[in-house]
């Protein structure tokens, strides 16, 4: 009884995110045409949801992410993250909010290339007071078998690690979302199991919910909900 | 922190652009010590100028007396109207009157083997005006000698042009204020009152034989022969003898003062000039240097455009780049002011070895407006540093 009211409570903390009648403006009128699960709809995302969402090629998949990540604003409708709608956030809050409560693995990786691949997961991990220890990294690079190219420049390491550092590199901070943009896209089948084993493990550590999107159906995940774009 | 600083350090370079980043310390560094010098230099003045205790303070002080024409004689004494009139002046702090004796004395030695003898006059001054402070200077009638003190002066021209003429010895002001002698005072039936008198000072200040006033005012009553005369001369304590309205006004009354103290406005216009020039030059420099180092951070930023981009993208908060950034420029700045100060230390510390030996006291150490001048420009830089640093995270967010 006492483990389901602190289980309950543990979810009114978390924070939801909300779309209301999103819709990207250069998509407008070819999305408005498609039937969507997500485009101009009222949607809620609470914790710990882990919701796929399957996304065709051109209906705006990485728009989607990136909307949601508040990378890019232009679109008609409101994002919420909790009771905050993201466009009305400044700098700084949005800095806090990146640091405390969403994190993302984005499809172009985005590590930077003059940094060791442990570097790069190093600075994510201190950007904030540290959510783990400093070692959790090599154990971690361990496990998704990347822990040799650690003290190469990332712009040396092949997709296929520049992935898994760039996963390993969104788990090393907290979170209450995690947000993937086609996560394992440069991984082959036994590589993508471990990554998603990693993830989930991240994730029920932390209650957090998920939302993932790929091009196709998937099993990586027990997800709650699957929605297509 | 640390750990992020260090990361933060490899990602953003502030390598870019050094030969930029040297003018700039360079520029900074000459402007600083340029500004700082102005400062101080005319803290300096000032301290000269209106310092109390300071040798060299004759320029606050003017004795100012009509000036003697064909016309006046006899009748050269300034009347209460006139005083008040001086009195108002805006260049006026104080005035003082002499008063002068109206009895006649001499003074004799009472020594046999170094014999003078001279008749005398006595002029006294309120003791806020003197430049001689000595636990002696003071009488009752119950005193057994009368404190004088004599212009400075006078003892230079005994020692370097009488003594040498005449073979007497040479005389140290110490000597002068051990040697006792004899001062008579003829009453109007010229009968005549001795005491015992010593020199107890010398003033640079006030060429004339000044007795306490107390005892003037004892011997004008009971020696006096005239009444109760107005005054010749007056003392004027004032902010700044190089002002040009005291000039105009004393010209316009037809008053006169000491010419050699003119001297020190043309001083004051030397140091204006130098100030100003230095002054200038040094804001001119300072703002150029600004500019300099404003572009170097600009140029570091936009250099590092991508990383902090990407930064900001991973939750990193502007102000934390803002922070990193400025610990990296800022200590360059601190440091080139620290310097700049540590060097109008040593220029100071110097100054003042130098003046001391020519009699002239400065401070050794610098003033308080020079400490916080280099205050604020190191508060005005830190701000400059950080608007730049805000406004340029922000046009690359």
């Amino acid at each position: 009884m006492a483990g389901l009211f602190l289980w309950f409570n543990n979810q009114s903390k978390h924070m939801t995110i909300s779309l209301h009648e999103v819709v990207p403006v250069p998509l407008k009128e070819k999305l408005l045409k498609q039937v969507s699960d997500i485009w101009n709809r009222e949607i809620v995302f609470t914790t710990p949801e882990w919701i796929k969402i399957k996304a065709p090629s051109g209906t705006g998949k990485t728009t989607f992410i990136h909307s949601l990540y508040k990378l890019r604003t232009d679109y008609t409708g409101s994002i919420q993250w909790g009771e905050r709608n993201i466009a009305s956030l400044n700098a700084e809050e949005l800095a806090v909010l990146r640091q405390q409560k969403i994190s993302v693995v984005f499809q172009d990786l985005r590590l930077f290339p003059n940094l060791t691949a442990f570097e790069n997961i190093e600075l994510n991990r201190v950007l904030q007071t540290p959510y783990c220890e400093k070692e959790q990294i090599t154990v971690m690079a361990q496990m998704l078998g990347v822990d040799h190219i650690m003290h190469q420049p990332a712009s040396l390491c092949s997709y296929g690690e520049q992935q898994r550092v760039s996963i390993i590199r969104a788990l090393v901070q907290p979170f209450e979302w995690l947000i993937m943009d086609e996560p394992f896209s440069h991984l082959d089948k036994v590589n993508a199991g471990k990554a998603a084993a990693l993830i989930t493990a991240a994730c029920k550590e932390r209650n957090a919910g998920i939302i993932i999107t790929d091009l196709h159906d998937d099993d990586h995940f027990d997800y709650t909900r699957k929605l297509v774009l | 922190m640390k750990g992020l600083n260090i990361l933060l350090r490899k990602l953003i370079k502030t390598g870019a652009g050094r030969v930029r980043f040297i003018m700039a310390v360079i520029g900074l560094s000459i402007a600083m010590v340029l500004i700082l010098s102005a400062v101080q230099l005319q803290s300096n003045y000032n301290e000269l100028l209106r310092g109390s205790g300071n040798r060299d303070s004759i320029a606050n002080f003017l004795v100012i007396n009509k000036i003697l024409t064909d016309q006046n004689l006899k009748n050269t004494t300034l009347s209460d109207a006139e005083i008040n009139d001086i009195k108002g002046q805006s260049f006026t702090d104080a005035v003082g009157v002499l008063h002068s004796s109206r009895f006649k004395a001499s003074i004799q030695s009472s020594s046999t083997q170094f014999p003078f003898y001279t008749d005398i006059a006595f002029e006294s001054v309120p003791d806020s005006f003197l430049d001689v402070s000595t636990k002696e200077w003071y009488w009752d009638e119950s005193s057994n000698f009368v404190p004088i003190i004599v212009p400075g002066m006078f003892l230079d021209i005994y020692n370097f042009q009488f003594s040498l003429s005449q073979g007497l010895p040479q005389l140290t002001r110490e000597v002068v204020k051990m040697i006792f002698f004899q001062v008579n005072i003829y009453d109007e039936n010229g009968m005549s009152h001795s005491m015992r008198g010593r020199v107890v000072g010398f003033s640079d200040r006030i060429s004339s034989l000044l007795v306490p006033q107390s005892f003037m005012d004892w011997a004008n009553q009971q020696y006096g022969t005239a009444g109760n005369k107005a005054p010749s001369r007056i003392i004027i304590r004032t902010k700044d003898s190089g002002d040009p309205g005291l000039a105009a006004y004393l010209k316009e009354k037809n008053l006169s003062t000491d010419q050699d103290k003119t001297r020190f406005s043309r001083y004051r216009q030397v140091v204006d000039l130098v100030v100003n020039i230095s002054g200038a030059t040094g804001l001119l420099m300072l703002l150029f240097a600004i500019l300099i180092f404003t572009l170097f951070i600009q140029l570091t930023i936009s250099s590092c455009k991508d990383e902090i981009k990407l930064l900001l993208t991973l939750g990193a908060s502007p102000k934390q780049i803002a922070r990193f950034l400025m610990r990296q420029f800022f200590p360059s700045n601190l440091i080139i002011i620290t310097a700049s100060l540590a060097i109008v230390c040593i220029l100071q510390y110097l100054a003042h070895a130098v003046l001391q030996r020519q009699e002239v006291h400065i401070s050794a150490l610098i003033s308080y407006p020079t400490l916080l001048t280099a205050a604020l420009v190191l508060f005005f830089i830190w701000m400059v540093n950080l608007i730049n640093i805000r406004k340029y995270i922000k046009i690359n967010h």
